[in-house]
């Protein structure tokens, strides 16, 4: 079976990895070079947050993320075991903090996890436990919430390490060639179509316009390198008017965001942005002041007008798309709902997963 | 029997409801339209500051907002100065095919309050250009003259800083400017937090109440916004049904039947029924 994918986001390339494990024939076209992707994935957290992602937005978030740490964990082992370059990941909850002026924006989200989420999931903080669960936050906050399922990924060492295993199982990776539409079966390219068994259609936010009701929003991440700051788990700001967190990465590096513009405006982060993402790196720790600014980044999260993600089959076509910025929250979900929507052989026994 | 129709209008268009609503911070555009249908509301105000640079990326959400088929009031929030102010007030103009503008210069960041100075010159400037002007203001009664001078038929005062849902923190000034300015259209517009509040500003006389942050983050904004058009409906009914004066003291207005009445005297004169 030859199955063609637009699109080699996080989708694609997951999707393009499960594929070519069970025997297919896969071709994977992208816009971009493998390394410079412009898709959602490159510019993103990684946030494995269902629960907080549930109490600020849709309800739904807590069942589609609630095994994501789990899964992730299970997908990493099988990357490993195939060879592929590793990962880093923790699984070692979320934090939320406020400053005493926003106290009355950590109080609404304890009451919307108590409400809608559970109250069993997450642990109210006194500033002793805080300090003890963060000790760089000691005295800087007079308590939080834990949240002990939540967990964060590197999503560009994902990225890296999907590539590596595509080629690894003999992908084709066609870098550089714009899929303008997906239809049964078929890929239509600048320079002609190309058909297949399959045709899968992940081009996220590429897509907007050929997709009844999938707009695309606007996020900006930073990313810093901060040596002298040891955060071990994402930490989350809440705040009147922003969604703020800090997601560690391996190395002191952290990656902050993330703003939210309703706009598929691609200019360069604004000034606007920096300064709120910054204020608010600044404002969780002084030190952040001498941290180094790596990188600053927008791109488009596709969405759907009820924010949550589709998976639509028809014989000889798959879509995925509508991830919005839940991307590596719902990828394994999706993932196995897209695999399950295939008529498609069984998987190819692999090596043990260590 | 029915009470006679209650319309009202802005700027020569007559509406049905009095209750205005915002389009930001919901959990999603599908929440925001179910809250919209909710609310009844005939106006919706939308923010495009962020959208400045390059309007048509917003293309999206534009076509969402006017799918609603109600009113749009675009505003000027986020801008800091005239200048700013009267370059997004030209663009919403051309983006939205209206010239209505609620007009918001920001003096402080942090609370979100009006820069009254600059909200007046930008004012002066849009009516002259054409616009319809909505300006959001203090309750301040020199203020709101001064922005009434400069054509403006309708005054947005403020309740509390935008998004704190503190309610009405100043109502003695509130009915002061609504004592003081009876032909004026005064718009409550921010710090909304309960219905109570809506009801409230509706009771004292204001024409209407705009919100956003008290429904977008309730945690279900359909139902509050169906508590919201509730409220409004009340407060202005009760408005034009002219409400009893309150008492000062809970005095009995006829002998209580059954007490001696040396023992009433008794109560009176003791403050026993205070």
């Amino acid at each position: 079976m030859h199955v063609g994918i637009a699109g080699a986001g996080l989708m694609g390339r997951l999707l393009a990895w499960r594929l070519l494990q069970r025997g297919c024939q896969v071709s994977l076209y992208d816009d971009h070079a493998p390394a410079g992707c412009a898709s959602a994935a490159m510019t993103a957290a990684g946030m494995l947050a269902a629960l907080s992602e549930a109490a600020e937005g849709t309800t739904a978030m807590a069942t589609l993320g609630a095994g994501a740490v789990v899964a992730w964990r299970q997908l990493l082992a099988e990357l490993a075991a195939e060879g592929a370059p590793p990962v880093w990941f923790q699984g070692r909850g979320s934090l939320v903090v406020a400053h005493p002026a926003d106290a009355a924006d950590l109080e609404r989200l304890r009451r919307l996890l108590t409400t809608r989420v559970a109250a069993d999931r997450f642990h109210t903080l006194d500033a002793a436990a805080l300090s003890e669960l963060e000790p760089e936050l000691a005295g800087r906050f007079d308590g939080g919430l834990y949240l002990p399922e939540e967990g964060c990924i590197d999503n560009r060492q994902l990225l890296v390490s999907l590539e590596w295993v595509i080629r690894q199982l003999g992908g084709e990776w066609h870098a550089g060639t714009s899929v303008k539409e997906a239809a049964p079966g078929q890929l239509r390219l600048a320079d002609g179509t190309q058909y297949f068994d399959l045709a899968v259609d992940c081009r996220g936010a590429g897509a907007v316009g050929q997709c009844p009701g999938l707009r695309a929003v606007r996020g900006e991440l930073l990313r810093i390198a901060a040596p002298e700051l040891q955060l071990s788990r994402p930490v989350r700001l809440a705040h009147p008017r922003y969604q703020l967190y800090i997601a560690p990465r391996a190395d002191n590096s952290y990656v902050v965001g993330a703003t939210e513009i309703e706009s598929a405006a691609s200019h360069a982060v604004t000034v606007r942005s920096a300064l709120e993402l910054l204020s608010a790196l600044f404002s969780l720790h002084p030190a952040f002041a001498e941290a180094e600014i790596l990188e600053m980044n927008a791109a488009h999260r596709a969405t759907f007008t009820d924010h949550l993600p589709r998976v639509e089959a028809t014989p000889k076509w798959l879509r995925v798309n509508g991830l919005y910025r839940h991307g590596f929250l719902l990828a394994p979900t999706l993932l196995d709902k897209a695999l399950a929507a295939l008529p498609l052989p069984q998987a190819v026994p692999m090596a043990a997963v260590s | 029997m029915q009470p006679p129709a209650d319309h009202w209008t802005l700027y020569g268009e007559t509406l049905h409801s009095r209750l205005l609503l915002g389009t930001a911070r919901y959990p999603s555009l599908d929440s925001l339209g179910a809250a919209v249908r909710s609310s009844g509301t005939d106006i919706l105000t939308v923010s495009l500051r962020r959208q400045a640079q390059e309007p048509d990326g917003a293309r999206s959400l534009w076509q969402f907002l006017r799918s609603l088929e109600r009113r749009l009031l675009p505003n000027t929030a986020g801008c800091h100065s005239v200048k700013e102010a009267l370059t997004l007030a030209e663009m919403a103009r051309e983006l939205f095919a209206t010239d209505w503008i609620k007009l918001e210069v920001i003096g402080d960041d942090y609370n979100l309050q009006p820069d009254p100075l600059a909200t007046v010159e930008a004012a002066r400037t849009l009516v002259k250009r054409g616009f319809r002007v909505f300006p959001y203001c203090t309750e301040d009664l020199v203020l709101a003259r001064s922005l009434l001078e400069a054509g403006c038929e309708v005054l947005m005062p403020w309740g509390a800083p935008i998004g704190t849902g503190r309610g009405l923190l100043n109502p003695y000034a509130l009915a002061t400017l609504r004592e003081r300015l009876p032909d004026a259209t005064l718009i409550i517009d921010a710090g909304i937090g309960l219905p109570s509040d809506a009801t409230r500003a509706l009771e004292m006389g204001y024409d209407g109440v705009l919100l956003n942050t008290a429904v977008a983050l309730a945690g279900d904004p359909v139902i509050m916004a169906a508590a919201f058009a509730a409220a409004v409906t009340a407060g202005r009914a009760a408005y034009r049904a002219e409400p009893m004066p309150p008492r000062q003291t809970a005095v009995p207005s006829t002998p209580t039947v059954g007490t001696p009445f040396w023992h009433q005297h008794e109560a009176t004169q003791s403050g026993g029924a205070t």
